[in-house]
């Protein structure tokens, strides 16, 4: 799967070559949605020794314009988890709303307990499959940040096909190929992820989400990031990428106009 | 067969028996409103004569003077329940209900009687508690239904005429009964303008954005809802064994001019179901209570349970109005044992 | 042929506001034999009194397990018992296909709650005639629920259903405050001595005609005991503690451990 939303989903052209698209015809089969239209971009997350740290950027684009500039893609659950959304922004939306009733239903017993990220990302998958078996997908690769039943940190992936994968670090579109060597570096393994600090953490997801800025050109410089402990979500809306430097882009070489 | 739980689309409102369609205000079956207790005190209570005549047989069935037995007999069953009150207050509404406690073998502290409708709305019953909880199911449906078709919350006020919609249906047919329970639901409807449910932005960050300065939302609502459907908004409600009593002590408190604290409201509630209780004494009781507060308050405009200092606080002071009651004639026995303390 | 003309059906109300159909169809629960659920701290366990139709026939099946977090004893039409316990196990498989959960016993019971009452609000349909004890462990730790016909649930800190169960609800309460702190084993043996005094009085509790359900709180109060559900010679340890006898001996010796301890 590569970085493009509107490539996910789809064979490969460069192995089963283009799409024959007289097959489409106007009338015939149900056609349910064939492509993502507003889209968000890479999420990122990392677990650390007592959560996981989560982020995205605030940006909703409609193919290559930045059209929403203040969209969240962090959406909490019950105070106890974090779902990071890349993809269709309308898909989210119906997620998050479907995520509010479960949370509604989940609050009609007050015993206090709830569905922790675990049970959140097992019930997301199976609605991730159920909708691509009907061919009516919900184009989104979504992150699920929490605790499990044990109180420990979670962190794993859902996506359109019902694919679920986990790991110590995890990034969604983008984020994939350039953010996770970065925080590969910093924890190469479960081990590695349960000696980190918070504060190392942050810095490796906040430096990821510079580098997603600096190449990344459906990207924003103003995003959401989240830390889920045992203590609760501590989610900040509007931050700011902080020290940018731009001093590599004159090295760039091969795309635009270029004089040398 | 799992998976298609899953699916909202299929996720439909399971219905009662009845076709009730899901029309909207103005589609509804008009409501009569028959108030059974209002009839009975023009007609004589059913008695032998309506024995063997057949009328009070059969639901959905109006005797010659135009009285449908079935729904006062349903009546007859939540006047035989736990009591039930409610209260609005100028920053929250309070349910109580006093739970009979049948058996010694029940754990105590569980069984709650007061359920959670949507984050806002809670609802009590007395009468049936089977169809207490049937009451309950079918009004999360309807939350659910509303949020899922408006994007917003259901305020307190359509979620009761939801329910009596639902109710009256089941006074329309032979082929089933009428609930046995009145049931009173309170509301906190938010005080702001609320945000569409799954909204990802804040609008445009220049002009005013489809917003009205100074316009006021939300705000208490309590509602009760008998077994004929229908229903009405209140400033205390109270239903089950001890209504009169209770109703009694609610119009002591002046509510029309919603002065009353939540915080006090929650003693008064107390109070209430203690002193309607006390024309019960045999019988021991539980008291299980929850609220609303506005957005400011201590549940931040969600139905909670009372947390229990706040409860045992109001139960304490509860049982010294009672005492105090009591002991009114005896008052000068109560003088010599101050006396002793103050000599410690 | 009617008692009077407000039973003929469950969409009738007498006068006072009863249902007779549904009070007749507790009455089946009492034709039922007798089965109880005890619940402490850490355990809760299902004892039930099995019949057989005759000498040459086997005995009734009264204990299901429904989960891995919990089962059921029954007493009433078990015809019915079966038709909700099926239900009930779907439900609890399908909390753990979709949210990898074991489905929370309050919730479950609920749900068979909600299902009974409706056949007491529907002309054409009957009450259940069965009566459950449901125990379970979950979140919120072990739990004992009973359901009635009306669909009535309550959650208890003990019980006993069925024919005779007067008596085992009388040793029930009077022994109320010792369970908490009771381990499976101590559990199992109040449950039989309850189930003891309801029984007949030329009837005794043999293997034969005992089934146990255990289920709780893994060792150290962390994880799970399975349900797990004891018949034929599996209960013999249990039954021989409290035989005609031994039951005095066991009598003085917790007796004189209590001194001990206080």
């Amino acid at each position: 799967m590569n970085h493009l939303p509107q490539a996910w989903g789809r064979p490969r052209d460069d192995i089963y070559g283009a799409y024959d698209s007289s097959y489409l015809q106007s009338h015939g089969p149900n056609q349910h949605t064939q492509q993502p239209i507003v889209t968000g971009t890479s999420v990122v997350a990392l677990k650390f020794k007592d959560g996981v740290i989560i982020a995205a950027d605030n940006l909703a684009s409609y193919g290559s314009l930045a059209r929403f500039t203040d969209v969240k893609r962090l959406r909490t659950f019950a105070d106890t988890s974090v779902v990071g959304f890349g993809g269709d922004v309308s898909d989210m939306q119906y997620l998050d709303r479907l995520l509010t009733s479960l949370d509604t239903e989940e609050a009609y017993s007050s015993s206090g307990h709830t569905l922790n990220a675990h049970n959140l990302h097992t019930y997301l998958s199976k609605v991730f499959y159920k909708r691509r078996s009907d061919f009516n997908p919900l184009w989104n690769q979504i992150l699920v940040a929490g605790l499990d039943g044990e109180s420990k940190p979670f962190l794993a992936s859902a996506d359109l096909l019902g694919t679920t994968f986990s790991s110590p670090s995890l990034a969604t579109g983008f984020g994939a190929h350039l953010a996770q060597p970065l925080l590969r570096k910093v924890a190469p393994d479960e081990e590695a992820a349960a000696k980190l600090s918070k504060e190392q953490a942050l810095e490796a997801v906040k430096e990821s989400m510079k580098v997603l800025f600096y190449r990344d050109a459906r990207s924003l410089d103003n995003y959401s990031i989240a830390v889920i402990t045992k203590d609760g979500i501590d989610l900040k809306e509007n931050e700011k990428l902080e020290k940018q430097s731009w001093a590599f882009a004159d090295q760039i070489r091969g795309y635009g106009t270029q004089i040398n | 067969m799992c998976l298609s739980a899953l699916n909202p689309n299929t996720r439909a409102i399971v219905p009662g028996a009845p076709k009730v369609q899901q029309t909207t205000e103005l589609q509804r079956p008009l409501q009569i409103p028959i108030h059974p207790q209002l009839l009975t005190l023009r007609t004589s209570q059913p008695t032998l004569e309506h024995h063997g005549t057949g009328y009070d047989l059969t639901n959905s069935v109006f005797s010659p003077d135009g009285r449908n037995f079935q729904v006062e007999y349903a009546v007859k069953a939540v006047e035989n329940g736990g009591t039930s009150i409610g209260i609005r207050c100028k920053d929250g509404v309070v349910l109580a209900v006093e739970k009979i406690i049948t058996s010694k073998l029940l754990k105590a502290g569980a069984n709650k009687r007061i359920a959670t409708i949507d984050r806002h709305v809670g609802a009590v019953s007395s009468g049936l508690v089977p169809d207490g909880r049937h009451f309950v199911s079918r009004a999360r449906d309807e939350a659910a239904s509303w949020r899922s078709t408006y994007k917003t919350p259901i305020t307190t006020k359509d979620l009761a005429s939801r329910m009596g919609g639902y109710l009256q249906a089941y006074t329309l047919y032979s082929s089933v009964r009428p609930f046995g329970i009145t049931a009173i639901v309170a509301g906190w409807d938010s005080e702001l303008e609320l945000p569409v449910d799954g909204q990802v932005g804040s609008g445009p960050s220049i002009g005013s954005g489809g917003k009205v300065e100074g316009m006021t939302f939300g705000g208490p609502g309590l509602y009760m809802i008998e077994p004929s459907g229908m229903y009405w908004g209140y400033y205390g409600a109270a239903t089950g064994k001890g209504r009169q009593t209770a109703k009694a002590e609610l119009e002591k408190l002046d509510l029309a001019a919603l002065k009353l604290s939540l915080q006090d409201g929650v003693k008064e509630a107390a109070k209430i179901i203690y002193v309607a209780h006390a024309d019960n004494k045999d019988k021991e009781f539980e008291l299980e209570m929850t609220w609303i507060s506005n957005l400011d308050g201590p549940t931040k405009g969600r139905h909670q349970e009372v947390p229990k200092d706040i409860l045992e606080e109001a139960e304490n002071l509860a049982k010294k109005y009672l005492e105090g009651e009591d002991d009114e004639e005896t008052k000068d026995d109560d003088k010599p044992a101050e006396g002793d303390k103050m000599e410690e | 042929m009617f008692r009077n003309n407000y039973d003929n059906d469950s969409v009738t109300f007498s006068p006072q506001g009863r249902i007779f159909q549904v009070e007749y169809a507790s009455e089946a629960v009492k034709q039922g034999s007798v089965v109880v659920g005890i619940v402490s701290k850490t355990h809760a366990v299902l004892v039930a009194l099995k019949r057989n139709a005759e000498e040459l026939s086997s005995y009734q099946k009264k204990v299901i397990a429904i989960d891995e977090h919990l089962g059921l004893a029954l007493a009433g039409l078990a015809s019915d018992a079966r038709v909700l316990s099926n239900f009930m196990k779907q439900q609890s498989l399908s909390s753990r296909l979709t949210y990898g959960r074991a489905i929370p016993v309050e919730r479950l019971v609920s749900s068979i709650g909600d299902r009974a009452q409706t056949n007491t609000q529907h002309y054409g349909k009957r009450p259940y005639g069965v009566g459950l004890l449901v125990a379970g462990v979950d979140e919120t730790g072990p739990h004992l629920f009973e359901f009635q016909p009306s669909g009535m649930t309550q959650e208890m800190a003990a019980c006993a259903i069925g024919a005779r169960s007067q008596m085992a609800r009388t040793y029930l309460e009077r022994n109320l405050e010792k369970f908490g702190a009771c381990g499976r084993e101590e559990l199992v043996v109040h449950g039989l001595k309850a189930l003891k005094e309801s029984l007949a009085q030329d009837k005794e509790l043999t293997v034969e005609n005992c089934s146990v359900g255990v289920v709780g709180l893994g060792k150290g109060g962390k994880g799970l005991e399975g349900f797990k559900l004891f018949d034929g010679q599996e209960v013999k340890q249990w039954v021989d503690l409290v035989a005609e006898g031994a039951e005095e001996k066991e009598g003085e010796g917790e007796d004189e451990g209590m001194e001990v301890d206080s």
